[in-house]
């Protein structure tokens, strides 16, 4: 689905990344994990060719990013930022239908297929009574779910989620994070940020470890957050507990 | 029935309403029994009785300037629709890109040259779109800024340039001949309006509603921060570019035969999306509905209530306040 | 010698040593005591009125022009006071001028004609402070012209040439009074005097802009509206439907022939739609100064051709040799009268 080489990243005149190398497989959930500043936003900002690649090269399906034009990435990858209220009081409704840009042409408006195909997302995420609020009046999980809503909308076979669980409660963190495992069965892949290494441990296939840049691992879960490697990122003593039934879970440290 | 179709409905009936009084409201008194009877004659090409004073003020005066009246504040509300969406700040008015300063410029510059009415009208429509021009090549050239916070810069400084500039043209005028006549054409006023003003507005301000009404769903994304629109599918730079391009089109278009008339273009979109919220393809329509109805209200009134004419720009700023901060203070928090 | 005598013999002998180290003090049209230097050899005219008076009275006193005279203006004067130095104007909006380049021109005495508000009294006021040079404010009205000669006469001490032309300044608005009365209020034509490229601004009662009208006692269509420059609607005017429109802006007198909205009144109809001449300075309104005497004969002999059975060439004649101090030629008195619009279309 996405092969990455070798990649440096970054704006005109700052490096932010460099040397990240991995590869999503369709239905493959991967999580990326990092400290503030650490480069994961302006990775994704990269992979989703909103900003220039400095160094090395990302593919999309075999091609290179650059050779797709911003419609044909959109409706293969979908984008869920970290949500905001915004200034206009679009429906709900009208948010997820946003969604359908991608497959409509310049001058159309969704007709009744896009609006099916909205329905169904919203249905999806749980947001049918809230359809017809204004997304400036929801909550702020809720809002996420709108957001993730409207990304399914465009029907993609990828999914990039900038931290989708920050700023949510723990039963909305839940919901997400069960929806991304059952959006990998059904064959999407999903890319995700997050802050909780728990998170990996829940929902992730593959995990990416990302400090100030660079990529420090690469590998499932279990290989990769150990207690080294999250001293590293976080600076912080943690220990990772093995669970009867075969998760792990991460203990921090409270004193020392 | 929803709020929704009311408003369209309402204002439909209100320009209607409007535009009907204002062919029998004037100067010149007409009554209605007479306006019925000239229409008539008119439509069915047999004769009248009445005086060809009168069916000159109905056919060469009053038509045309009810009309104008329409359109320019039709093309006012749709342009500032456009840029409060594109701007997403319903805050933002038509001249955010210099416009209504460009081509205040341009006539001032046609009236200190003494160039005749004709002149004066080419210039304004030129200097509103070479302003809004300059404004867009230099502001997308700024780098490392948001796109949306650099063309607002930009048009606020050059907009402050030209401002000097016709400060400058003001002050080397001649107080008895040109200053009258620049302080005149800076007030605004649709007295002048002649067929052949209309022919020539109308066209141009159609070919700028045209793409927006084509785009009318794409724009609705460009409300979202660049980087999700880019996201969903938009080539942001190439729509804004269009919407700006069109705004201006039509402001310039209405600028040009009216002068300068503000809130217009701020007030009646915000009402709107009051009324219908910010879906662009349903706002549009009513915001040009409204628009005209306003436009067409205020002018007959500049034109009928004394025997001199009153300036619609101090028309609209005196009914809009009020009703501008009525409207911030009643309504929710949300646009 | 009786001593007796001699003290009053030498006071006697000071007063006309005083008189000819100071001029004499004159009252302006605002009341103040214009007290100006002994010998008044450079007077600066404070605005395009100013400027004709004072060149009418002593050319080679005045230092210069509010506004350098365009090629099509300097015909009609002399060369050497045709090139004279632009110096800008120091009131009416827009002043262009700067107190330091007032200094530099030296001059003896600054005039303004025109308005006599309190306004500008306070702008003579601080000028003559800030200068040091006596300030002289007179009316711009017709009616004041010989008046403002009189005393401009006295303190420049050109009592003589003064004197003459208000004596002829008189004698020509006495003509025209006699001649308006001659004409009976029924065969007094509508009139509607039309300004901007437009002409819907127009002069209403009492305005400076349409005082040669209210001089030939002409019905002025806008006199319902209340004094100064107004914009009016073009129903209003339809509705006065005025008989004859004059106007100073060649644009709209173009326009008034092809306007289906102006071929509605009586005017175009019958075809009275005149173009005041322009040079070298306006001749009906602007500048609202003596340069108006020659707009009153030619309106008069426009609206009432029977009492105003004058030769206007002559009177062009008289009025630029007095006042401009240069008698224009065959050509260009042709020139003047025979641009379109000016005696008909």
């Amino acid at each position: 689905m996405l092969a990455v080489e070798s990649l440096g990243f970054g704006f005109p005149g700052r490096a932010v990344g460099r040397e990240v190398t991995f590869g999503l497989a369709d239905g493959e959930v991967m999580c990326v994990l990092g400290p503030n500043g650490g480069g994961k936003t302006t990775l994704f900002r990269t992979l989703l060719g909103l900003l220039e690649p400095q160094e090395g090269e990302v593919r999309l399906e075999g091609r290179p990013l650059g050779a797709y034009a911003r419609q044909a990435i959109a409706r293969r990858i979908g984008y869920v930022p970290q949500g905001h209220a915004g200034q206009f009081a679009y429906t709900v409704r009208e948010v997820v239908l946003m969604g359908r840009t991608a497959h409509l042409g310049a001058f159309a408006a969704p007709g009744r297929a896009d609006r099916e195909v909205a329905e169904r997302a919203l249905a999806l995420l749980g947001l049918e009574t809230l359809a017809e609020r204004p997304i400036t009046q929801v909550s702020g999980g809720e809002r996420q779910l709108a957001l993730v809503a409207r990304a399914l909308a465009q029907e993609p076979r990828l999914l990039v989620m900038d931290e989708p669980t920050a700023s949510l409660d723990f039963g909305n963190q839940v919901r997400i994070l069960r929806r991304i495992r059952a959006l990998s069965e059904h064959g999407i892949s999903v890319l995700f940020s997050t802050h909780d290494p728990d998170h990996a441990f829940l929902a992730a296939d593959r995990a990416l470890l990302l400090a100030e840049g660079r990529m420090i691992a690469l590998g499932t879960p279990k290989d990769v957050i150990r207690p080294d490697t999250l001293a590293r990122m976080y600076g912080v003593e943690v220990e990772v507990v093995p669970l009867a039934g075969g998760g792990h879970t991460c203990l921090p440290a409270m004193t020392g | 029935m929803s709020v929704r179709r009311a408003s369209y409905l309402v204002a439909a009936a209100a320009l209607a309403g409007l535009a009907a009084l204002a062919f029998g409201l004037g100067r010149y008194p007409i009554s209605v029994p007479e306006l019925f009877t000239l229409l008539g004659a008119k439509l069915t090409g047999s004769e009248h009785a009445l005086s060809s004073t009168a069916e000159t003020v109905i056919l060469q005066v009053r038509g045309p300037r009810v009309l104008a009246a329409m359109v320019v504040g039709a093309a006012l509300a749709a342009a500032g629709t456009a840029y409060q969406g594109m701007f997403r700040n319903p805050l933002v008015s038509p001249d955010i890109l210099g416009v209504s300063t460009g081509a205040a410029l341009g006539a001032v510059l046609a009236i200190f040259l003494s160039l005749g009415i004709l002149m004066t009208q080419a210039f304004a429509f030129a200097g509103g779109l070479l302003a809004v021009g300059l404004v867009y090549a230099v502001g997308s050239r700024l780098r490392g800024h948001d796109p949306l916070l650099a063309l607002v810069l930009t048009g606020v400084v050059i907009g402050t340039l030209l401002g000097s500039a016709i400060a400058l043209l003001k002050y080397l005028a001649d107080p008895y001949n040109e200053l009258p006549a620049i302080t005149f054409w800076l007030l605004g006023s649709l007295a002048a309006i002649t067929p052949r003003d209309l022919a020539s507005a109308t066209p141009a301000a159609l070919a700028g509603l045209l793409p927006l009404l084509l785009l009318r769903w794409r724009v609705n994304l460009l409300a979202l921060p660049d980087d999700e629109a880019r996201a969903l599918g938009v080539d942001t730079r190439r729509l804004r570019v269009v919407v700006v391009a069109c705004a201006t089109l039509m402001t310039a278009a209405a600028v040009a035969v009216s002068g300068i008339i503000g809130w217009v273009g701020l007030l009646i979109p915000h009402a709107a999306r009051l009324l219908v919220g910010p879906d662009f393809g349903r706002l549009l329509p009513l915001a040009m509905l409204m628009g005209a109805a306003f436009m067409l209200a205020v002018d007959t009134l500049g034109r009928t209530a004394a025997s001199i004419e009153i300036p619609p720009g101090v028309l609209t700023a005196l009914i809009g306040t009020p009703f501008f901060l009525w409207l911030f203070a009643v309504a929710r928090r949300t646009w | 010698m009786k001593r007796g005598l001699v003290l009053p013999l030498l006071l006697l002998l000071m007063v006309p040593v005083k008189a000819a180290l100071s001029g004499e003090a004159v009252a302006d049209a605002t009341g103040r005591e214009i007290r100006p230097a002994a010998k008044v050899e450079r007077v600066y005219a404070a605005g395009p009125p100013a400027s004709t008076v004072i060149f009418a009275i002593a050319p080679e006193k005045l230092v210069g022009w509010t506004r350098a005279l365009r090629p099509h203006e300097a015909e009609f004067f002399p060369e050497k006071y045709a090139a004279l130095p632009e110096l800008g104007r120091l009131t009416g909006r827009g002043n262009t001028a700067n107190v330091e380049v007032v200094l530099r021109a030296r001059p003896d005495l600054i005039v303004d004609v025109g308005s006599t508000r309190a306004s500008l009294a306070e702008l003579a006021v601080q000028v003559e402070r800030q200068t040091g040079i006596p300030y002289a404010l007179f009316d711009g009205r017709l009616e004041a012209t010989p008046a403002t000669f009189r005393a401009l006469g006295r303190l420049m001490g050109d009592v003589p040439r003064a004197e003459a032309l208000a004596a002829w300044f008189e004698g020509e608005l006495a003509d025209i009074r006699a001649r308006v009365e001659r004409v009976p209020q029924e065969k007094r034509p509508r009139v509607y005097y039309g300004r901007g490229p437009a002409g819907l601004q127009t002069g209403g009662r009492g305005s400076i802009n349409v005082e040669v009208l209210e001089l030939l006692g002409a019905v002025n269509v806008a006199a319902e509206v209340r004094a100064g420059l107004v914009a009016v609607p073009i129903e209003q005017i339809l509705l006065w439907n005025p008989e004859v429109i004059l106007t100073t802006d060649p644009h709209f007198w173009r326009r008034a022939w092809t306007d289906p909205a102006w071929r509605a009144t009586a005017a175009v109809e019958n075809k009275r739609v005149y173009l005041s001449p322009h040079r070298p300075f306006g001749w009906f309104d602007f500048p609202p100064g003596a340069n108006r005497l020659l707009g009153a004969w030619w309106a008069g002999k426009i609206l009432y051709p029977d009492a105003f059975d004058i030769d206007l060439r002559r009177k062009v004649l008289e009025f630029h040799t007095r006042f401009y101090h240069q008698a224009p030629t065959p050509a260009q008195l042709d020139a003047l009268l025979g641009e379109p619009g000016v005696l008909g279309k």
